[in-house]
């Protein structure tokens, strides 16, 4: 394109004051720079006539005119500066920029069922924006490509030529002086541009107490959206403002460059982090870690994005907001743990769970860490101070302990799980002396501490941090557990069923004391009977337990009625109403067994031996 | 102090809980003597405040409500704020703070400080919109700062102070009459284009629509109730005494700093107007109240003492830019002139005192989120039921 010929000062003012936009309204009617290329080169020209004839000129009457000159020159360009713009922009697609298979944790707690859920992410396809059709690398609108927001992806906002457009006029308006106008400008056309975009992205604007009083599973949801909504905003969003800023000022004048990009994207950052920060600082309890640290994670994903879109030191405030945020989930975090380690130490009721069967406490514990496993790369990271344990602090009894010399060498994250699980534990214990009957309070015992252990092996997460040594230690207890539940139980039961006392001393026939006998046969049934009764309103959830422990006792019970029963029943059958004492065969023994722990009432009538 | 130390750690929460404290009764002389203490350097502190804004011809004085005495204020907030944690919490055990009435006026002032948390947010946003009326201060006064002032300049210069003195106005309200605080077209544009510029906005608000500066503060205010009785020796008077100036302190940023709806702020306080170490506060939020209900009327961005003045010397330059002809008379010259000095005095005031002002109420943001986890923690603490895990 051939340049025009160089023109004179005189007339370089008249093409300047034909176009003034105060003079007529016909030369509002149309803009320049949507009109002849030639109009345009040739208003271009008048005005770098006019400021070169300035800046030669000495003062005189002449640059009264070129000053006033110029301003209209320049007002006139500010108002093609922002009709190019106005025309060029609009919001982007934001629906196709969201990709939503990024997510690794889906999961939270529930704190009534103690049963953590799963929530599954819908795979959506991210489809290339529409880009303008000029930019070549960006091809296939038609074809659906997987591209995840998980790095800056600069998008052209802007057509080409009318960037170029847009830095002839630029680059005058700034060499004139006239920097501030065309940040004004440039910052009021492309702001209500990024906030159109930014509220489709569904970004809320809810304060810090509306954050504070909305319930958590309504908040995760939020969170969830807002991890996805920022990564567009930081990656394409903003990383796009600040490429078209570069664009048009590139070379011009850096200042200027930062001012529209700031002005542009300020307010919609700040916003984009007032939830973030509203959440960190929200009221610390248990089943808000795992989302806090999905937010964590999120944002320390972002860091390094919002450090390069955000490098200058004009927006520096902006970085330094989101460290803060950053530090803050942290924080949250740990103290959250904190506060779990208190509260399950503390949990207080007294109510002894029905059954002996496992605790809601447990549950909850055990289905918490496992979660917390999953999340351990972080709390690693996050995690770097031991628990403060009981007792050897605080010098009470009435507190558990735990001794760290046995754990050397293991991560602060395992030191707190397994603290948490020794507390537990100590818990479960406080609780098993609510129970009357002792013999509950061990069945209890072994209920809870078997359930842990499962649990513990069945993550292999969870099962690497805590070792197995220490599963094999609470193994060896719930055994115990068992064991004693057994001897509390069944001594006395057998011992109905012992030798001694039977048999009458002295006289040289094979003396056994009837009468002795049936007591004995009396108090045996009767005692069994109780059992049988009560001890089938108990439960043991574990199906596997719950048959080893039967068969144990059937182990113990078994020969010795059949023994006693070989031995003795000669005697009660050669009596009136043996029905009465022998009532049940070991058969009937071993059926009544089965009914035990199955957490179920039985109808008190056992079947009898058939006679 | 190790109460600001407490990190919600089960390890410094043991320590609260061995810290075996003097009981109410072994100090309570003492403890009266503190309150006292605390009562005066309150007082003190607002005095202070209230007589560095007192016009005299002293240059180093602050005007009431300039970026600088604000700084003060947040200053003094800052201070009573320490001052109150140590007194109230510091060295005591967590089941006094538990005890009524304290059992219901922290959690009250907990609701308080979250209230004052978002209109820190919204004020320093609302800085923004100052920072972008100092830009176009700043294109008026490069333009008549030239020598000889040239018709090129006037106009350019009541260019910006039009702009700026409109959107100066329109501001508190939704603009539905958003042209008035866009940059303004140079001409009127007709035709399509016309509903295009009335979407641009140039100041985007950052909260809701339905958050309001002004009910905030009526909320803050609304349930402030001064002890009596037994209880006006106890800790409930430092509660009472910080609630005031907590308020006060906020509802001064919104009075002179423009946040979303401020429509409706109250002008009087609940403070009985006795109390010995209120009177200042009660002196500063009386003239502070007059103010407001005056600019009010006329529809006021707000009122920083800068941008008053900006307004005032707007005004008054675009009176001047109507009537100029080339060349103008000297008096005139001389008298604007002076004006420009006057307004770019202004414009370097902002431009050293909005970024401090800025970072400063991003300073009180913190330390109120802070204490407030800390006392959260004393109360969870003290038995205060924490959400129940079953």
């Amino acid at each position: 394109m051939e340049p025009p010929e160089s023109i004179t000062l005189d007339a370089a003012e008249k093409i300047i004051l034909r176009w003034d936009s105060t003079a007529s309204e016909e030369t509002t009617d149309r803009m320049i720079f949507d009109g002849d290329r030639r109009e345009v080169d040739q208003y271009l020209q008048a005005v770098d006539e006019i400021q070169r004839s300035m800046s030669a000129a000495t003062i005189s009457d002449g640059d009264r005119k070129g000053n006033s000159t110029i301003q209209i020159a320049m007002a006139r360009l500010e108002d093609e500066f922002r009709s190019i713009l106005i025309s060029n922009t609009s919001p982007l697609e934001t629906d196709s920029l969201i990709d939503s298979s990024f997510s690794t944790h889906s999961s939270s707690i529930n704190v009534h069922s103690g049963e953590f859920e799963e929530y599954p992410e819908d795979e959506r396809v991210l489809r290339q924006v529409g880009e303008s059709p000029k930019a070549g690398e960006s091809s296939s609108r038609a074809s659906a490509s997987y591209r995840s927001t998980n790095s800056i992806r600069e998008l052209d906002l802007i057509p080409a030529e009318a960037i170029d457009n847009l830095r002839c006029i630029a680059e005058r308006m700034i060499s004139a002086g006239y920097h501030h106008e065309c940040v004004q400008v440039y910052g009021s056309v492309r702001k209500s541009a990024v906030d159109s975009s930014f509220r489709r992205l569904g970004v809320e604007n809810l304060s810090i107490g509306d954050i504070q009083r909305l319930e958590w599973d309504v908040l995760e949801v939020k969170i969830r959206r807002w991890i996805r909504a920022a990564k567009v905003c930081v990656r394409i969003l903003f990383a796009s403002e600040k490429k078209l800023c570069e664009q048009i000022f590139k070379g011009l004048d850096t200042a200027t460059d930062n001012a529209c990009f700031i002005e542009t994207v300020k307010g919609p950052a700040i916003q984009l982090f007032k939830f973030a920060e509203a959440i960190s600082i929200s009221r610390r309890t248990p089943e808000k870690l795992f989302k806090m640290l999905d937010l964590h994670d999120a944002l320390l994903d972002l860091l390094p994005d919002i450090d390069a879109v955000f490098e200058s030191e004009s927006s520096e405030s902006i970085r330094i907001q989101a460290a803060e945020i950053l530090s803050r989930l942290a924080e949250a975090a740990r103290g959250i743990l904190s506060e779990f380690e208190n509260a399950v130490l503390s949990e207080p009721s007294k109510v002894p769970v029905p059954g002996g069967t496992i605790h809601p406490l447990t549950r909850y514990v055990m289905n918490y860490i496992n979660l917390i496993s999953d999340y351990k790369q972080t709390l690693n990271e996050l995690i770097v101070s031991k628990p403060s344990t009981g007792s050897r602090y605080s010098g009470d009894q009435t507190m558990p302990d735990m001794d760290f010399a046995e754990f050397e060498g293991r991560t602060p994250l395992a030191l707190h799980l397994i603290w948490i699980i020794v507390i537990l534990q100590f818990n479960v214990e406080g609780k098993s002396k609510c129970y009357r009957d002792n013999s509950l309070a061990h069945l209890f015992i072994m209920n809870n501490l078997h359930y842990i252990v499962q649990k513990a092996k069945g993550s292999q997460e969870l099962r690497e941090i805590i070792g197995d040594d220490y599963l094999k230690k609470l193994t060896w207890k719930y055994q115990q557990a068992a064991t004693s539940y057994q001897r509390t139980t069944w001594v006395r039961v057998l011992y109905c069923l012992r030798d001694e006392g039977l048999h009458v001393s002295g006289s040289f026939s094979s003396g056994v004391s009837k009468s002795a006998l049936r007591e004995r046969f009396k108090a045996f049934n009767a005692m069994f009977e109780e059992v049988h009764r009560t001890q089938a309103m108990w439960h043991v959830p574990d199906s596997q337990l719950r048959e080893e422990l039967r068969i144990s006792i059937t182990e113990k019970l078994l020969p010795a009625y059949r023994s006693f029963l070989g031995r003795f029943r000669s005697h009660i059958e050669s009596g009136r109403h043996p029905e009465n004492y022998i009532k049940y065969s070991a058969e009937d023994l071993e059926t009544a067994v089965l009914d035990f722990f199955e957490g179920y009432p039985v109808s008190q009538h056992l079947r009898r031996r058939s006679q | 102090m190790p109460a600001t130390e407490y990190q919600g750690s089960f390890l410094g929460r043991i320590s609260i809980r061995r810290n075996q404290i003097v009981s109410m009764d072994g100090n309570h002389e003492q403890e009266i003597e503190d309150l006292e203490i605390f009562q005066k350097h309150v007082a003190d502190r607002f005095s202070d405040l209230l007589s560095a804004s007192d016009a005299t011809a002293d240059a180093s004085v602050d005007p009431l409500l300039s970026i600088a005495w604000l700084r003060k204020l947040l200053d003094v907030f800052l201070c009573c704020e320490a001052e109150f944690k140590a007194l109230v919490f510091m060295g005591r055990d967590p089941s006094h703070i538990a005890r009524p009435p304290l059992d219901r006026l922290i959690p009250e002032l907990l609701e308080r400080v979250v209230k004052a948390l978002d209109v820190c947010n919204a004020v320093t946003h609302g800085v923004e919109s100052v920072r972008h009326w100092h830009k176009l201060a700043e294109i008026a006064v490069t333009a008549l700062e030239q020598r000889p002032i040239g018709e090129g300049q006037v106009r350019r210069a009541k260019k910006a102070l039009s702009s700026l003195v409109a959107s100066m106005t329109v501001e508190d309200k939704e603009s539905s009459n958003s042209k008035a605080t866009e940059r303004a077209w140079s001409f009127g544009r007709r035709g399509s284009k016309d509903r295009v510029a009335g979407q641009f906005r140039s100041l985007s608000w950052t909260v809701s629509k339905s958050w309001s500066a002004a009910k905030q503060i009526q909320s803050m205010l609304g349930n402030i109730a001064a002890p009596r009785g037994a209880e006006s020796t106890g800790l409930a008077l430092p509660v009472f005494v910080m609630s005031i100036v907590l308020s006060f302190v906020t509802w001064t940023l919104v009075a002179a700093i423009p946040c979303q709806e401020r429509s409706g702020l109250p002008t009087h306080f609940p403070i009985p107007r006795q109390l010995s170490w209120a009177q200042s506060i009660i002196g500063l939020q009386d003239r502070i109240g007059e103010d407001w209900k005056k600019k009010e009327k006329k529809g006021s961005a707000g009122l920083l003492e800068e941008m008053q003045k900006m307004e005032k010397l707007g005004q008054s330059l675009i009176e001047f830019a109507d009537s100029f002809h080339f060349p103008a008379e000297p008096e005139r010259v001389e008298e604007v002139a002076a004006q420009v000095t006057e307004l770019a005095e202004t414009c370097r005031k902002m431009e050293e005192g909005l970024g401090p002002l800025q970072q400063q109420i991003r300073e009180v943001f913190h330390r109120m989120v802070r204490s407030r986890g800390e006392m959260l923690d004393i109360l969870d603490q003290a038995g205060k039921v924490s959400s129940p895990i079953m």
